[in-house]
């Protein structure tokens, strides 16, 4: 289980998030929602330890992010992680030197899955394949948690339809996800969890699977009353 | 191997194009310098002896014999040596601000390697460091290859042989750079490493704190100055004279090693609890 | 199995009506094989764990049942099956009278329009009333 709480976090004066409280469990896909600005990706870096909060407090199954905690817990963010003179294979394999999570034999499936060249250069990709490449070197880690920046945004549909039918094979099975995104429309029937998002705090979190339950609301139903209150 | 290893040999790697190409240029324009000036020099030389008759004892006497420094004082000797300086200089900032740069952010990576932050640190520093040593020994290399050229070019009564260690003593350039005791090899190595985590705390600072960073990373690096020459300032100023030269030299190793270890302690801190993407 | 979703209804309870409505149509025959809530969720692209709540529902109506570590497979139970017809029906015919009700048509006019239609649509099909 992942833990945040009660994080702030601050840009000069700007304090972006004002104590933000939630947890993602692993096995559940949790989705982080705001409109842009509102600190959903500064969320993710403060997880990883990318970035320092003011106050509050991050547990990774209960203890703080540590060098060890990065074979257990990746982040995709929404640029690749890799130099851009490097191939597709120079890429996994610097994964594969460092990271004894390193999942090889998933690593040549989702290669295939997505339909890349390993002798591809990542300058020379197009938006839709970045983004593949980037979300293949985080899935192929054996990890418990994945943290993904806006893995949707500035795609073709394509690539989109691709990259969700990840989240609903067995890559992504059994392991806690958290994602961002401004567009839930795509994504509303793969999400265990919401967490709204507004002015710095967590304005509201439900499972999506129990308000159209209990409430006979959608997603965006939800958040249609929350954010135009 | 281990995960330090892996990342001194990736840095390596990622300036390795340039590398070469400045031991190239450092390569064929210091042959050149050494078949120019021979050439000017013996073209010199026929003319005062063909056309103006004189005896090679007056022209040596008058001009000189020719030597290594004829040699050294060409621009096309020094020149690939100022750029060798400068190209490292600039990539010591560099090797960390092109991480941060560009579309593709390799610092996620770096920061998310399952390892301390503070080996990613050490790597930067060691190839920094590996890159220096490697263009003094292509230097310490060169010099023979280029004596021995020198030789084969100019006539043995028209040429002033000069062994490698005059070579290098004539030459203060390189004289900094090519210790001539294990005393002068820490110290020169020494005062460079200090630089080196000094000038990479100063980095840290800016990377973490930005625009207000660059004042601490100022602020640092006077205080880093002051205490490494310490000693030096309380012999010049304060006691007038009051140690003994060996004993400025302990002195200066040991604010060596607090500004040394003290930039690590920083770094280490700024780089596991400050650090931003 | 191509399915679009509806956004204001659990996802596991249309899930479940997907499968009824196989069974009763025979899409689905008593003692077939089912996929995994892995391939599951992959065919309708949802959530594995809303497939994995689906599958529990129906096992606890019956409709589906497990034999040790085999996959699952659609009941064979007659009871269970006519059942399941039985309730799309109903539900079919309530919907289809309320509206009805709004409109207050005569009963005998009503079954007279119902029969052209069915005959109409069914010959369209190429079938027969059965």
């Amino acid at each position: 289980m992942i833990e945040v709480k009660d994080v702030t976090k601050k840009f000069g004066r700007k304090q972006v998030l004002k104590g933000v409280t939630f947890t993602a469990e692993k096995g559940e896909i949790t989705c982080l929602i705001g409109i842009n600005g509102v600190g959903k990706t500064t969320i993710l870096n403060a997880i990883m330890a990318l970035t320092p909060i003011n106050s509050g407090q991050i547990l990774i199954d209960g203890s703080a992010i540590n060098k060890k905690s990065y074979e257990k817990i990746t982040f995709i963010p929404d640029a690749i992680t890799m130099l851009p003179q490097m191939t597709i294979g120079q890429s996994m394999q610097f994964m594969q030197d460092f990271y004894e999570s390193w999942n090889q034999e998933r690593a040549t499936e989702l290669l295939g899955f997505f339909k890349l060249k390993p002798e591809e250069k990542i300058s020379s990709l197009s938006k839709g394949n970045t983004a593949k490449v980037n979300l293949l070197l985080g899935l192929a880690l054996d990890v418990d948690y994945l943290l993904m920046d806006e893995p949707f945004s500035g795609i073709d549909i394509f690539s989109r339809e691709q990259i969700a039918n990840v989240f609903t094979s067995h890559l992504v099975e059994d392991r806690g996800v958290i994602i961002t995104t401004h567009e839930i429309n795509d994504i509303e029937h793969l999400i265990d969890q919401v967490v709204l998002l507004d002015d710095g705090v967590v304005v509201k979190a439900f499972n999506s699977e129990e308000v159209r339950e209990n409430e006979g609301k959608s997603v965006v139903d939800v958040m249609r009353e929350v954010y135009q209150q | 191997m281990n995960r330090y290893l892996k990342l001194v040999n990736f840095e390596l790697g990622r300036f390795m194009k340039i590398y070469i190409a400045l031991i190239g240029i450092t390569i064929v324009s210091q042959l050149a310098a050494v078949i120019i000036s021979s050439k000017s020099y013996l073209n010199n030389a026929n003319q005062a002896i063909h056309v103006d008759r004189m005896t090679i004892e007056a022209f040596v006497e008058q001009y000189g014999k020719m030597s290594f420094n004829n040699v050294t004082n060409s621009i096309l000797f020094f020149g690939p040596i100022a750029l060798c300086v400068v190209t490292l200089l600039i990539y010591t900032l560099f090797i960390w601000y092109r991480d941060w740069f560009g579309k593709n952010t390799f610092i996620y990576r770096l920061l998310m390697l399952p390892t301390a932050r503070l080996n990613v640190y050490f790597a930067k520093a060691t190839a920094i460091f590996l890159f220096v040593l490697g263009l003094i020994a292509l230097q310490l290399v060169l010099l023979p290859v280029e004596r021995l050229l020198l030789q084969k070019m100019v006539p043995v009564d028209l040429r002033l042989d000069m062994t490698i260690n005059e070579m290098i003593r004539y030459f203060d350039q390189i004289g900094v750079m090519i210790p001539n005791s294990f005393i002068e090899f820490v110290l020169h190595y020494g005062i460079g490493f200090v630089a080196v985590f000094v000038i990479f705390t100063i980095i840290m600072l800016e990377r973490c704190f930005r625009l207000k960073g660059i004042f601490l990373g100022i602020g640092y690096g006077v205080l880093a100055f002051i205490v490494f020459f310490l000693p030096v300032f309380i012999q010049e100023f304060i006691l007038f004279n009051y140690f003994y030269p060996a004993e400025i030299f302990v002195l200066m190793i040991l604010t060596g090693l607090i500004v040394g270890t003290g930039s690590i302690w920083v770094s280490n801190y700024l780089l596991t609890k400050k650090i931003r993407v | 199995m191509n399915v679009s979703f509806n956004k204001r209804d659990p996802v596991y309870i249309q899930v479940v009506r997907q499968f009824k409505e196989r069974i009763a149509t025979g899409t689905f025959e008593p003692g077939q094989e089912i996929p995994s809530r892995r391939e599951l969720a992959n065919q309708l692209k949802i959530n594995p764990n809303t497939a994995q709540r689906a599958y529990k529902e129906m096992e606890e109506e019956g409709l589906i049942y497990t034999e040790g570590n085999n996959p699952s497979r659609i009941t064979k139970d007659e009871h269970v099956l006519a059942a399941v017809r039985g309730e799309l029906l109903e539900e079919a015919v309530d919907s289809f009278m309320t509206s009805i009700r709004r409109i207050q048509i005569p009963f005998d006019e009503l079954v007279e329009v119902m029969k052209e239609k069915y005959q109409e649509q069914s010959g369209k099909e190429g079938g027969e009333i059965k």
